[in-house]
């Protein structure tokens, strides 16, 4: 297998990425030995290498079934790909799965909120106060208009709601409403 | 490693005929990728979407009874219920030989589709009840009048639903021939990660509300891009590898502009919906009142069609099947087939699944 040209551009990439790995962690400040101090708080290597593994698991997989490589190489890596990013989709579902993402989130969201709703009502009123100088009508009284136009519409359709209802039973000639069997 | 590669290089196979017709069929494959690439950008072309013929029968505020054109050889009109807000309606009308409408009007079908439309501000006073006990039958009188049948068949897709089965169940007056409940959730306590965000503990609904009012499509684009984060990178790199095909571009294009086209909620609808279905499950507990009566779903009483799809993850199939064991007709059937929220509906997977069995399941009951 080790003498599989498939084999050996496999083996070529998978010392590519450990490397590449190894300087972003180097990068990072953080110990280059995969045995890294099991008490530190965050260790991405945790977080890497199950993907890596999982990822060259399937393309190894790909590239050695037979025993002569697959001429379509291109499809072979697409195939991988899609592999790769299924694997990032599930675990990517678990993490967001978890009270803790959604404590995380819940935060961020009401955090948005608190911030956004008091620059919101300045911002309104001093756009309010610039167009009532200008003699335009402010937003909210476009909007208040405009659920006046569709509370009208509403009383309207529901007349005709009770009329036809009134209509029907005209025409049943007053006998009683049937249930639906 | 340069030596690496050259000498692996000389120990690659021999060039065999098929390897080179291989390697010839992609290079003009790369070579179409580069055009059509180029046409996208430098010359998008708007879409063409909703392809089949249709009629407005009625207006009330922005929702819009539509009736699309259809020999109808089949005596028994079909009310197609969608969600409200999310997104637009025309993803069932996508395209020629992509289209749901299309598909079920060509089968016979008296084709009606309820078209909630776009709400603005002047609607956040709009709750889940007034959808349910004034336009939903409000709409569906009128396609029953229009169509100058004695009884309808009702289709509620996702969100549409809970939404219809709670105006069915609460309108035992309205002449009901079949119901169908296409990944539509009904038991909440399993719709996923949704539910899990939604959670009371962790989603105060009062509070979004009374600040924003009305929910931007913003923020309802980013709760359904965040189900499935590596979804446009999938998507990005089925369209690099099927952009030498023009029907695969034309349909991506298609597709692609309905995915980025999200429609806000009113406000009360989106407090209602979020507090009643997915806090506290009201629906599948029968608490959930509507106008002052009570959404018993055992008061549906014709045949019922449950579907789901497998690979659903806002409507998984687990929230979707308690419906049969909910409605109280003997004449029910859950199926469970290939794809996702969407595709089960719209796509390829659907003209083959999907479609032929909620038309055959419908015309043999109608």
């Amino acid at each position: 297998m080790a003498d599989n040209p498939s084999q050996q551009l496999l083996d070529m990439w998978k010392r590519q990425v450990e490397e590449g790995t190894q300087a972003w962690l180097r990068m990072m400040g953080q110990a280059q030995a995969p045995t890294a101090m099991p008490n530190m708080a965050m260790d991405p290597q945790a977080f890497w290498r199950p993907f890596m593994d999982q990822g060259m698991a399937a393309w190894s997989k790909v590239m050695t079934q037979g025993t002569a490589p697959s001429p379509d190489l291109m499809a072979q890596w697409k195939q991988f790909l899609d592999q790769w990013i299924g694997a990032w989709s599930r675990v990517l579902e678990q993490a967001m799965g978890t009270d803790n993402f959604a404590q995380l989130m819940s935060k961020q969201l009401e955090g948005f909120l608190n911030v956004s709703a008091p620059i919101k009502k300045a911002a309104e009123q001093q756009i309010d106060a610039s167009l009532a100088g200008l003699g335009i009508p402010s937003r909210g009284q476009v909007t208040a208009l405009a659920r006046h136009v569709a509370q009208v519409e509403e009383k309207i359709d529901a007349l005709e709601d009770k009329l036809d209802r009134v209509l029907r039973r005209l025409d049943a000639g007053g006998a009683p409403r049937t249930e639906r069997a | 490693m340069r030596d690496e590669l050259f000498t692996m290089m000389g120990e690659m196979p021999a060039m065999s005929a098929e390897l080179l017709a291989r390697m010839r069929e992609e290079a003009n494959r790369n070579l179409l990728r580069m055009k059509h690439f180029g046409e996208m950008v430098m010359n998008p072309k708007e879409p063409k979407v909703g392809p089949t013929p249709r009629q407005e029968i009625f207006r009330t505020n922005k929702s819009r009874l539509w009736r699309y054109e259809s020999r109808r050889t089949i005596r028994t009109p079909l009310l197609f219920v969608p969600n409200l807000g999310i997104s637009r309606p025309y993803i069932f009308d996508l395209m020629p030989k992509g289209s749901f409408v299309e598909h079920m009007t060509q089968q016979g079908f008296d084709f009606y589709l309820v078209d909630w439309g776009v709400f603005g501000e002047e609607d956040n006073g709009l709750t889940v009840e007034d959808a349910v006990t004034k336009i939903l039958p409000r709409l569906a009188r009128k396609a029953l009048e229009s169509s100058g049948a004695s009884e309808m068949s009702v289709l509620g897709y996702c969100m549409g639903a809970p939404l219809s089965a709670s105006f069915v169940a609460t309108h035992p007056e309205f002449p009901l021939k079949n119901y169908i409940d296409m990944a539509g959730p009904i038991d909440f306590a399993h719709v996923g990660l949704f539910g899990k965000w939604l959670d009371p503990r962790y989603f105060d609904v009062d509070k979004y509300v009374d600040t924003l009012g009305t929910i931007p499509a913003e923020m309802v684009k980013m709760g359904f891009k965040l189900l499935k984060p590596t979804m446009d990178t999938s998507t990005n790199l089925n369209l690099w590898w099927n952009l030498w095909n023009p029907d695969y571009v034309s349909g991506f294009n298609a597709l692609n502009k309905w995915a980025n086209e999200y429609l806000p909620f009113p406000g009360e609808f989106f407090r209602q919906w979020v507090r009643d279905f997915y806090q506290q499950n009201k629906l599948i507990k029968g608490e959930l009142m509507m106008a002052g009566r009570r959404v018993d779903l055992r008061e549906i009483r014709c045949p019922v069609l449950a579907v789901g799809a497998k690979e659903d993850n806002i409507a998984p199939p687990a929230c979707v099947k308690p419906l049969i064991d909910a409605v109280s007709t003997r004449d029910k059937e859950y199926v469970e087939l290939p794809g996702g929220h969407i595709s089960l509906i719209a796509g390829r997977g659907a003209s083959v699944h999907c479609w032929p069995k909620v038309a055959s399941w419908l015309a043999a009951r109608s």
